[in-house]
């Protein structure tokens, strides 16, 4: 399977990755995209199995994002790594169309719980 | 009566985000501390809406090196600025992102800014504060509110 790993931070997506495989997700290829936009781009080349997005980002957020890949048709399966964590923004992703959303701190076990319907 | 989270909520926080990310050990970060003087870096977080204000975090240069190192899992002499950049940007956007969950909303939060130095903002005071160690570094992690919601 393909992971898109949406994140502003460099170090954040480094540390998504590691947590992917610190979960036991390493069979799959992960690529990275830096903001909304750039994960419109990187979708439209090679449409991934599962994305992985921040929530606040410059040039398209991650809510932007969602609601674009909806209103285009794509159901990809699409989960928020996000360090606003607030049953608001909670309600706000899941009507939006997000499976989950992981609150940034995380641990390997939150992504095995979050994800493991998809990856497993 | 709004709930404004204490200095040991701060604390609580700022430990989550270091042992997960920083150390895996809870004793890494230690309570206490003179503050960042000189050479210190300044991560930053506002708040508009319900709460306006700020999130902020600063520490020593050494320390915000180590952190940066830390998170791209690099050698602390190998790290550049822009590493530090985006390493102190996403630890306060992480902090704040949390303290935000504690405070009335709804909020916007916005994108980390980062400056070497001290950051003043205008109009703001500091509500909450909390001083730190981590690896003999001085970290302060601190919460901010606009003087006309303070009053």
């Amino acid at each position: 399977m393909r992971i898109l790993v949406v994140d502003d931070s460099k170090a954040m997506r480094m540390i998504v990755v590691r947590t992917l495989h610190l979960a036991g997700y390493d069979e799959h290829e992960i690529v990275q995209a830096a903001n909304g936009r750039e994960a419109v781009e990187a979708i439209s080349v090679a449409p991934p199995d599962l994305v992985l997005c921040d929530w606040n980002m410059p040039e398209m957020s991650g809510l932007e994002l969602l609601t674009a890949l909806r209103a285009a048709g794509w159901q990809v399966p699409f989960g928020f790594v996000t360090s606003e964590a607030a049953p608001q923004m909670r309600e706000q992703a899941l009507a939006a169309g997000a499976m989950c959303l992981i609150a940034k701190p995380f641990t390997p076990e939150d992504f095995q719980e979050a994800l493991d319907p998809v990856l497993a | 009566m709004t709930y404004i989270p204490s200095a040991d909520d701060l604390e609580v926080i700022t430990r989550e985000v270091w042992t997960s990310f920083l150390d895996g050990d809870p004793a890494g970060l230690l309570p206490g501390g003179s503050g960042a003087d000189g050479d210190r870096v300044t991560g930053c977080v506002h708040l508009s809406g319900a709460y306006t204000g700020s999130i902020m975090l600063q520490c020593s240069g050494p320390a915000a090196r180590d952190a940066a190192a830390a998170l791209f899992s690099m050698q602390p002499t190998d790290v550049t600025q822009t590493e530090v950049v985006d390493a102190i940007g996403e630890l306060a956007n992480m902090v704040g992102g949390n303290v935000k969950s504690m405070l009335p909303g709804p909020s916007a939060l916005s994108l980390p800014a980062v400056v070497h130095g001290q950051l003043a903002v205008p109009g703001a005071q500091v509500v909450r504060e909390v001083q730190l160690t981590w690896r003999g570094e001085p970290l302060v992690v601190s919460l901010w509110q606009q003087a006309a919601a303070a009053a």
